[in-house]
């Protein structure tokens, strides 16, 4: 692996893009794994040498010295006993997951579970406590649990189970009383719904992930637009599919028009419309016929650079989509991902 | 600074201990996490403090151990096998005992290791009778009165305690200002004769910026005592008198900060800025937490000092922990803006954690749009690190753990992480509020 030292020193490839990178927060270093790469070692971007010294072996075996002793390039072969560094991979990939899941009805992505999910990590964080920066994250991720509902037909989860109620009870920290929002608590005020008219012009773009919460929208489906002419004036109207974990505040903007995505309909899509000047929509140049989708108090679309879209973006977000869905079947997966439904 | 280490001669502490620890088995099981490493506690509680002992052997102190040093560190902690197996066992059976009494205070392992090391220095293995020990022990840790808040509360809203006490506030408030140090030390002239030989080109004064150039990696006691000795914190504390000093602090909401009230009521999710606490909400957290609670003295006594501490520059009582928060209005004033320390000062550290966090931010897709809800905390970080300074060093004073030159960055560092956690935890709770209703 390459080593390159600036300010930090960096081990390997750093990963670029916000969405593929599994990290975990080390004293000293931050870990990141990119999830499509998909390789046991991590790169590493070390800031602080002298902390990330006590533990950098168990991640990169005898290289570690030669990676803070001033080498260009290092041979890893990893550490004598790998659990040190599975469980911070571990750990890593249950964060990416929680924030990058992309699950979607339409590309048969099943949700994760988030009470498997904080379980699983509090266990993997406790592996690795001894190299985290937070000296209280096993106590933090303890606080986010809640009680899982064994026994199950499920062995794995009743061993899961038992080890947090240990950890817990080592820790002295209770668990929370349940309070997950579930699908089943999502309730949007229906309005809008059914009113024909003549469809001027119609599209889709996809939801760019970082403008909305995780679960909020499908990960998979595009966002619709059309232009609709009705009762002699003209609206825009945009819907887009609700994901696991609907909820949160969403608008879309279309060139200068903004939409409040308030509205749900018989499909059980969100939906907006606003009303538009005809002339202005239907002039516009097709390749500012964009529909951006974004939850307001999340994001701000205009924090994007608009002269840089990036063209990787897109098959990107495929590739995490085909990738969470061979998670769901991999041995090598964690239990959260093993589980998803 | 990592090319200075010889690649050979040193093994990262944290791996002899993992081989040594590796050798004493499943009989330390109950000290260890799942993938067979001690807990850190374990370490911090155990294998430091009472098996390595790097007061007494700076050979074992962690960090790089000399190559010549790796065989007695991993055979004194072999040696110590029989005694940290026998504190496993003596730390299930406390467990045990915790589980059917039904205690969930505290933290056990932080309540409780340190007494098994003792149990197993003195008893060895559990034996016939290790219940009843354990009882004993449990009784002990459980029970020890300490203050509590309900004691506090009466202490002061007893009518007689009352009015003398609020005369005392009066009193002690009167006396206390102007703050004027006997000499200026930030500035030039003071104690420059016993500034350290380190700095070899003329030895400056004794300057905020010359200890944290270097505390991260090589704090210098000597500047550190000649801060101290020459009242560097107090010096700060002298423009709170002035309009909006303490308040761009974030340590009061008011101008000029006044006097506390004594106070009748707190609650944890409402208290206001340290300045404006009441002398009952400055007490109150502390009491509320078992662990921290045991070492503190009585009521009265409690009292008394907080009304005294309230008066003194930066409302602490210890000229160390004055200075240490000067040390951190100095290191966070370019946490936001253009950066003042060289490399690897803590400024400089301490603004890299904080970029690294928009890092972080954006890989754990954290929200990017600031709800109004937090947006203070977010927009002023700078006051939110010195509010927790302050908390963590008032409660430091209570518990007479004072900050030690060695142990400056890690709470300069700690506090900046913590308050970094803070917000993300508000920014997610801010969004499950949302995605529930």
């Amino acid at each position: 692996m390459r080593v390159t030292r600036g300010t930090d020193i960096v081990v390997g490839d750093w990963p670029t893009s916000p969405e593929v990178v599994a990290v975990l927060e080390c004293s000293g270093a931050l870990l990141a794994w990119d999830v499509l790469a998909d390789a046991a070692v991590p790169a590493a971007r070390v800031h602080d040498p002298e902390r990330a010294s006590e533990w950098l072996w168990e991640v990169y075996g005898e290289a570690a010295d030669r990676i803070l002793g001033g080498a260009a390039e290092v041979e890893v072969s990893g550490p004598a006993d790998g659990r040190v560094r599975d469980a911070c991979r571990r750990a890593a990939q249950l964060n990416w997951a929680e924030a990058w899941w992309p699950a979607s009805v339409t590309a048969g992505v099943p949700p994760l579970d988030p009470v498997l999910l904080h379980a699983e990590l509090a266990v993997a964080l406790s592996t690795v406590e001894h190299l985290l920066d937070d000296p209280d994250a096993v106590e933090r991720a303890l606080r986010s649990v809640v009680p899982l509902d064994v026994p199950t037909s499920d062995p794995d989860l009743d061993a899961l189970a038992e080890q947090v109620t240990a950890l817990a009870e080592d820790y002295g920290v209770a668990s929370a009383p349940a309070e997950v929002p579930s699908r089943a608590g999502f309730a949007l005020a229906a309005g809008g719904v059914g009113l024909a008219g003549t469809t001027a012009l119609s599209g889709t773009s996809t939801v760019d992930w970082t403008l909305v919460p995780h679960g909020v929208v499908d990960a998979a489906a595009p966002a619709r637009w059309a232009v609709v002419r009705r009762q002699g004036s003209t609206v825009l109207e945009v819907s887009v599919v609700p994901g696991p974990r609907p909820g949160a505040r969403l608008a879309a903007r279309f060139d200068q028009v903004e939409v409040a995505l308030d509205g749900v309909d018989e499909a059980g899509w969100i939906t907006g419309s606003a009303p538009v000047s005809a002339a202005v929509l239907l002039l516009l140049p097709p390749q500012r016929r964009v529909l951006t989708v974004y939850a307001p108090d999340f994001a701000d679309p205009a924090a994007l650079d608009p002269t840089a879209p990036d063209p990787g973006a897109e098959p990107r977000r495929a590739a995490i989509i085909s990738y969470a869905r061979s998670r769901t079947t991999s041995p090598a997966a964690t239990l959260t991902e093993r589980r998803a439904r | 600074m990592s090319t200075a280490r010889a690649v050979t001669a040193t093994l990262p502490r944290g791996s002899l201990v993992a081989r040594a620890w590796a050798g004493l088995g499943d009989a330390v099981a109950p000290l260890s996490n799942p993938a067979g490493r001690p807990l850190t506690r374990t370490v911090k509680l155990i294998l430091d403090p009472l098996v390595l002992r790097p007061v007494l052997n700076p050979e074992f102190a962690a960090g790089a151990v000399a190559a010549e040093h790796a065989d007695a560190l991993v055979s004194r902690i072999t040696d110590a096998g029989p005694v940290l197996a026998a504190t496993a066992s003596w730390f299930v059976v406390l467990k045990k005992e915790r589980r059917r009494r039904w205690i969930t205070d505290g933290n056990p392992q932080d309540l409780y290791f340190q007494r098994c090391f003792e149990l197993a220095t003195a008893h060895g293995e559990p034996g016939p009778d290790a219940a009843d020990v354990a009882a004993a022990v449990l009784e002990e840790v459980h029970e020890r009165e300490g203050p509590t808040v309900a004691a506090l509360r009466d202490h002061l809203t007893d009518p007689v305690n009352a009015d003398e006490l609020t005369g005392l506030l009066e009193v002690t408030w009167a006396a206390a200002r102007p703050f004027a140090p006997a000499s200026p030390v930030a500035g030039s002239s003071a104690v420059a004769s016993s500034a350290p030989a380190s700095s070899a080109a003329g030895s400056p004064a004794p300057t905020t910026a010359r200890f944290l150039a270097t505390c991260a990696v090589a704090p210098d006691r000597d500047l550190f005592r000649a801060l101290v000795t020459g009242l560097a914190g107090t010096a700060g504390a002298t423009d709170h008198d002035r309009p909006g000093v303490a308040l761009a602090q974030g340590l009061t909401a008011r101008d000029v900060p006044v006097r506390p009230e004594l106070g009748r009521a707190a609650s944890k999710a409402n208290l206001p800025k340290p300045f404006d606490r009441s002398i009952l909400e400055r007490l109150f957290a502390p009491l509320t937490n078992a662990f921290q609670r045991a070492g503190l003295v009585d009521v009265p006594t409690l009292v008394r000092r907080e009304i005294a501490r309230s008066a003194g520059p930066w409302q602490l009582a210890d000229e160390e922990s004055r200075l240490v928060l000067v040390l951190g209005r100095d290191a966070s004033a370019d946490l936001a803006g253009a950066s003042a320390g060289g490399p690897g000062s803590a400024a400089a550290r301490l603004r890299s954690r904080w970029e690294r966090e928009a890092y972080v931010h954006r890989v754990l897709r954290m929200s990017t749009a600031v709800p109004p809800e937090v947006r203070a905390d977010v927009r002023g970080v700078r006051e939110a690190y010195l509010r927790r300074l302050w908390v963590r060093l008032h409660g430091r004073e209570l518990r007479h753990d004072t900050v030690t030159f060695d142990q400056v960055w890690d709470v300069l560092d700690g506090v900046l992480r913590s308050v970094i956690l803070d917000q993300r935890d508000r920014l997610r709770s801010v969004l499950e509020r949302e995605a529930v209703a």
